[in-house]
């Protein structure tokens, strides 16, 4: 070392460095020291599991139809339903479409949203002004019915349209938040001294505020992902489903006629879906924290 | 071409506030000569550092820049496209920050954001830019820099930090780098080592310093020449010795009497009475009057120009007239 000021100390500074793998390990260790976290990721994985492994897991085909009605018993756990369908493999299923429906929903509120958000909090000015108006007569419209007008709009009945109507009315508050990230991250010192280096707008906004709000979008898409499960059912439960694709919602709304009588038709799937939001819910909150970058020390 | 490397000609940048026009930089005129280093003191809020952030064109809305010319290189740096600008940036002029612990980007290690500076300037083969990081990192100090240059900035202390800021800066061999207070968030030891470095380094890359800064300390270790703002002008500009020995802008006077001595016992310090005017409506006149032990009836009445008082000595008080 040529350099007259450089520190000695060299031996002292080979420190441990983690990789990127070991980068993902210690967020799940930080995750780790929540218990409701670990709960919640845990309750998130056996929903995922069950959505993929289906027909691996599912003890009957979901055309296999038997006596119709019966409580439920070690042939079937969760009892069978008013056509003779296994109650359990019809839940393993629906979960596949719910997650579907929450995972593509989501999908596309993240792209609207981002997209809006970034242009607004990033380029200011008229555009920002005009969507945020655009934001706030959407946010001011009450959700349900405004979902309900949408999807009785198209003639079709399919989750597609659903989850497109839900995508496009859900975004407003992802954009919102990635707009309010953008207003104070744009005036932050590092994005100054990267502009002084000469770097781009785009540079700036995708190389250098992007990865910075990366936590807050994973654990807002996290958090939504029920909320739309739960709007799918309450959509279907109301009538404006898909009733093609058996989701969860289709299970309430059928098993809703049995309510007196054969109460584990409408109970299994009103559980699923409570502990799949409670599960997101629960993983969301905890990755908050897990994910900061600046708190890992 | 010129024969300084930055010419700056009545200079304005304006704030449009709602409550009204705050002309932070009026028409200021100042020049570095090539491998020259001239300090900018002036107290909070006198405009010093939007004078810098003009060179580099970064002045954000609700500012502008509204006249004036800046010549780099005899080129004026306000007639170039934002694509110009961005080449400039960084490849011919960069810049350092007051708060080393908040400019670098957090996500990303040093190295790879050194790394990212040069690829923006420079054409050099994906396997050489390692080597160049590690090479720029040693001669700022760092300590074996192929293992700290792989930290993220967290993982370094504020002089570290500042350290790897220059180190960005140079990096790229700029012919100007304007410092915006370097070291005003370090403690003084550190303090010493950053303002240490940087003649050092001055040397070794002949590049143009401009220094902004309130301290009249650091600005005397590395600068050539100084010039004084007060509320968006400068009021006295000369060299280094002109402004500390033969200081005559009664604003500047008033500046070195505040400073605390350790040599002289007193009961209270020098102030200067009043406080900074709020550029939205400054006084008429020398915007110093009403502060201004000296004050005569003219100065509230004309602006002063500057004054030529000695071959290098510049000042803008109706004293010498």
């Amino acid at each position: 070392m040529s350099n007259p000021l450089s520190a000695k100390s060299e031996d002292k500074d080979k420190i441990y460095k983690p990789s990127r793998a070991t980068r993902l390990f210690l967020v799940w260790k930080k995750l780790r020291r929540s218990t409701l976290a670990v709960a919640g990721f845990g309750i998130v994985l056996v929903v995922a599991i069950a959505a993929l492994l289906a027909p691996v897991i599912a003890p009957y085909d979901i055309d296999w139809t038997g006596s119709s009605r019966r409580p439920p018993s070690m042939e079937h756990w969760f009892g069978t339903d008013a056509r003779g369908r296994d109650m359990f493999s019809l839940i393993l299923y629906g979960a596949r479409i719910s997650l579907y429906v929450g995972i593509a929903a989501v999908s596309l509120e993240l792209v609207i949203g981002l997209a809006i958000g970034m242009i607004s909090g990033y380029f200011g000015g008229v555009v920002d002004e005009v969507l945020m108006r655009i934001t706030d007569v959407i946010l001011t419209l009450p959700e349900l019915p405004l979902l309900i007008v949408a999807v009785a709009m198209f003639a079709v009945r399919s989750i597609h349209v659903i989850i497109l109507v839900m995508g496009v009315v859900g975004w407003p508050f992802m954009a919102r938040v990635v707009r309010s990230e953008f207003l104070s991250l744009k005036e932050s010192t590092y994005v100054e001294a990267a502009k002084s280096m000469g770097a781009s707008s785009w540079r700036i906004i995708f190389r250098h505020i992007m990865p910075n709000i990366l936590s807050t979008i994973i654990v807002i898409g996290t958090m939504d992902i029920p909320w739309y499960i739960f709007y799918e059912a309450t959509l279907t439960f109301l009538g404006f489903g898909d009733p093609s694709s058996p989701s969860w919602g289709v299970l309430l709304e059928k098993g809703y006629l049995y309510l007196g009588s054969q109460w584990w038709m409408i109970t299994f799937p009103g559980l699923a879906l409570l502990f799949t939001s409670l599960g997101f819910n629960l993983f969301g909150d905890g990755l908050r924290d897990a994910l900061d970058v600046t708190m890992r020390r | 071409m010129s024969e300084s490397l930055l010419n700056v000609n009545d200079l304005k940048t304006y704030y449009y506030l709602a409550e009204g026009v705050v002309k932070a930089v009026d028409r200021v005129n100042l020049k570095i000569g090539y491998g020259e280093a001239l300090g900018l003191v002036g107290e909070s809020g006198c405009g010093k550092s939007t004078l810098g952030f003009s060179v580099m064109r970064l002045i954000r809305h609700p500012g502008r820049i509204v006249g004036g010319e800046v010549f780099f290189e005899g080129e004026d740096l306000l007639k170039k496209s934002e694509a110009e600008m961005r080449n400039i940036r960084g490849g011919r002029i960069a810049m350092i920050f007051q708060n080393p612990m908040s400019s670098m980007n957090p996500v990303y290690t040093v190295e790879n954001q050194i790394a990212e500076a040069i690829k923006l300037h420079q054409e050099i083969p994906k396997d050489g830019i390692k080597g160049k990081v590690v090479d720029i990192l040693d001669k700022v100090g760092i300590p074996s820099p192929e293992e700290r240059m792989k930290d993220y900035p967290h993982e370094y202390s504020g002089g570290m930090l500042q350290r790897a800021m220059i180190a960005m800066a140079l990096s790229c061999n700029p012919e100007l780098l304007i410092a915006d207070e370097p070291t005003t968030n370090l403690d003084v030891t550190i303090q010493a080592q950053i303002l240490e470095l940087m003649k050092i380094l001055r040397k070794e890359f002949g590049a143009s310093i401009l220094l902004i800064g309130h301290d009249l300390g650091v600005i005397s270790e590395l600068s050539d020449k100084v010039a004084v703002m007060y509320a968006g002008k400068v009021v006295e500009y000369s060299d280094l010795t002109g402004v500390f020995e033969k200081t005559k802008h009664p604003y500047t006077q008033a500046l070195f009497e505040s400073v605390p001595r350790l040599d002289v016992e007193t009961e209270r310090l020098h102030i200067i009475r009043g406080t900074v005017p709020r550029l939205i409506n400054p006084p008429s006149g020398c915007r110093f009057h009403p502060r201004c032990d000296h004050a005569m009836k003219i100065c509230s009445e004309q602006e002063p120009p500057l004054f030529k008082i000695g071959k290098k000595h510049e000042v803008a008080c109706f004293l010498y007239r």
